[in-house]
């Protein structure tokens, strides 16, 4: 034989291997995405834990001193309010918490987690998630997008314009963004999923609202629609017609807010009187009830595919961290009512259905808290993470992930198609993506799906 | 034997001298009739096709658009004119669509907004009718009379007696044109004055039918409507 001839054979042969290598994860992919289930009728909310969370005392939780942990104890912490917190032996008089384990779930939480403890068979939790930085916002760009910033700006679209994308075109609001760290980026995506950013729900509410003292609804409308036809003419006759279409569609869905008469729904006050059972006057998060009202009613009235929005409070570098415990209580119980009141609210085109059965939660943040208490008597940044997902596609009462014992810093989770390593934030949003059908390749350059995490 | 050489040297000088043409008159060139340009001086004409898409103007811009439109006020004093005091509930406070208007808002660490969104769209829609409804009222029923042209902020051309028709609008909407969009109406697609003055009749005879209430006039609909279309058109807010 031709050892020439030999030698171009063997290298085409090594070709093949690592092409295959190399697409095994969109194969995989590909492969999850053709046997997920149909995917209409879901609802999304997706929270940012704003400041970055101290995961010692839900999610990873730390009772012992060991290397640098220094557990949060009665000297740092304001336990008086914090209901899951039982005294155990620390150091002489001070006294650290009993970790709990759920009663269904049987995973183990630090006592921030409230009343989700008794729901731990429906939450999924991701420990040890690498973050690889320390930054505010580039954490918290890397939670929702899974790409760090490039120049300050995120270079990818966020989670919830991802879903809104796939999921959410034809919804009058593809994707509420209250103070969420939504971006929208790429020539792909339709313009009605660009994300209504707003400060507050009262903003919707007072954006919609019209005097009927000069003009009528009817004027207003053929007002609109005059515009979509323009933006329709313009398009045509332009040499790059995208944004002029997006207008033209941006247009028809004012038209379907207006009509469908949201405005006084969505005011604060209407909310509250709507859903009395969030804790309004709660100290750190009663603000974000509102978020989660709005939640609910907009998903009842089928007019929403995603919610997103950010409960602050949790960047706790000082004598602050005294109420860490309490902020994460006040989140995890107002998530426990919203999925309460999910369970209780009928899907609004699926018979017999709760709407908790089709609504899909994901709790991130920047990054965590050194385990280490500073001098300040608070806790500064730490490259780790750990992230909540409440979700029937995902697989209830189980803990995916690991951090060190002694210094809190992600380790190996499995062997992904690149090696073993800890899990990240790109593989955890390609694997919720995964979760209905949607090729991740489509919208991120990183992450590998985690089968573990998902229901077969 | 360098004799020899010479002689032969001098016969062949003289042999092909003649031949090889020395003796030849000077070639002479006549001008003849100018041929084609030849292909380097062919005009070439300059590419002006847009070489990417349009994009949405800083809201620093047009709310300074706003600001001039309106009569060349501070921002708090085109509020203080949307509200009004007459409880029309047309506006709110600037503060409440900061990031509707895609703003960035540094106290809640929201980002400038580059895309439109439904929410944007419908805050134009919201303070364009505030604007247009009030400087209406300002420009022809103040009280006692209306000011003169040069004093008015949007309206200035003189309201038609009667309804207008194709003939009677089509200047004065070019007057609106051109102020919100910056150029005459006949340079814009063909269908943009006819479609308006549809929108006109449609809102006037929608007023003028019995029952309906309005502080406007048919008449003052009509127009308030092209004007809510224009300060919201497309060409306001892309460039």
């Amino acid at each position: 034989m031709d050892t020439r001839d030999t030698s171009r054979r063997t290298f085409l042969k090594a070709l093949s291997g690592a092409a295959v290598a190399a697409a095994t994860p969109l194969r995989a992919l590909t492969a999850m995405a053709a046997t997920a289930a149909p995917n209409d009728g879901e609802f999304f909310v997706f929270i940012h834990a704003a400041g970055g969370w101290d995961v010692t005392l839900w999610a990873d939780p730390r009772n012992e001193k060991k290397g640098l942990v220094a557990p949060a104890s009665t000297e740092n912490t304001d336990t008086s309010q914090v209901r899951h917190w039982k005294d155990a032996p620390l150091d002489g008089a001070t006294r650290t918490f009993e970790p709990i384990r759920a009663p269904r779930g049987g995973q183990v939480f630090g006592p921030g987690i409230g009343d989700l403890l008794d729901m731990a068979d429906r939450l999924t939790v991701v420990n040890g998630l690498s973050m690889n930085t320390v930054s505010h916002p580039d954490g918290t760009a890397f939670s929702a997008t899974g790409r760090h910033l490039v120049g300050g700006r995120a270079p990818a679209s966020s989670i919830d314009t991802m879903v809104a994308n796939e999921l959410g075109r034809e919804q009058t609001f593809p994707a509420v963004s209250v103070q969420y760290p939504s971006s929208y980026v790429g020539d792909d995506l339709d313009r009605r999923c660009v994300p209504l950013v707003v400060g507050s729900i009262g903003t919707i509410s007072r954006t919609l609202s019209r005097s009927g003292i000069y003009d009528s609804e009817d004027d207003r409308e053929a007002v609109t629609a005059l515009l979509g036809k323009e933006a329709r003419s313009l398009a045509a006759r332009s040499e790059y017609p995208d944004v002029m279409q997006g207008m033209a569609l941006q247009y028809d869905s004012l038209r379907r807010m207006l009509g469908s008469r949201l405005q006084e729904v969505f005011s604060a006050d209407g909310l509250k009187k709507a859903h009395p059972e969030f804790k309004y006057a709660a100290r750190f998060h009663g603000a974000s009830c509102v978020n989660a009202a709005f939640a609910v009613e907009a998903m009842k009235r089928n007019v929403v595919r995603c919610v997103s929005f950010a409960c602050g409070g949790f960047d706790t570098h000082a004598s602050n961290y005294r109420f860490q415990a309490q902020t994460q209580q006040e989140m995890f119980d107002m998530i426990a009512a919203l999925l309460r009141t999910l369970d209780a609210t009928p899907h609004p085109t699926r018979a017999s259905a709760k709407l908790s059965d089709h609504t899909h939660i994901l709790v991130v943040s920047d990054f965590c808290r050194t385990p280490q208490v500073n001098i300040g008597g608070g806790r500064d940044h730490y490259p780790n993470n750990s992230a909540l997902v409440v979700s029937p596609r995902f697989r209830g009462g189980q803990v995916f992930g690991k951090s060190d014992p002694e210094q809190l810093l992600p380790l190996k989770a499995k062997r992904f198609s690149d090696g073993e390593r800890a899990i990240a934030p790109p593989d955890l949003l390609a694997t919720f993506l995964a979760g209905f059908g949607v090729n991740a390749r489509k919208y991120m350059r990183d992450g590998e799906p985690v089968p573990e995490l998902l229901k077969s | 034997m360098r004799s020899l050489v010479r002689a032969r040297s001098l016969v062949l000088g003289l042999v092909l001298g003649p031949v090889l043409g020395c003796d030849r008159p000077p070639e002479v060139v006549k001008p003849g009739a100018p041929s084609t340009l030849s292909p380097s001086h062919g005009v070439v004409l300059e590419d002006t096709t847009p070489k990417q898409d349009v994009r949405l103007l800083p809201a620093e811009a047009y709310m300074r658009s706003y600001l001039q439109l309106f009569g060349g006020l501070a921002p708090v004093d085109v509020q203080a004119r949307a509200r009004g005091a007459d409880g029309a509930q047309l506006f709110d406070t600037w503060d409440d669509y900061l990031s509707a208007l895609g703003f960035p808002d540094y106290r809640n660490d929201l980002p400038r907004g580059t895309q439109t969104n439904a929410i944007m769209v419908a805050t134009f829609e919201r303070l364009g009718v505030a604007l247009c409804d009030r400087a209406l009222e300002h420009d022809w029923k103040a009280k006692p009379a209306p000011p003169p042209l040069k004093e008015r902020v949007v309206f200035a051309f003189d309201e038609p007696a009667a309804p207008a028709d194709a003939k009677a609008f089509a200047p004065r909407f070019d007057v609106l044109h051109r102020t919100f969009l910056g150029y005459p109406a006949e340079l814009a697609p063909p269908d943009r004055v006819k479609n308006f003055f549809e929108l006109y009749q449609g809102v006037a005879k929608r007023h003028a039918a019995p029952g309906v209430k309005s502080r406007f006039s048919p008449d003052e609909a009509g127009w308030a409507a092209v004007c809510y279309g224009l300060v919201r058109h497309p060409e306001f807010q892309f460039y």
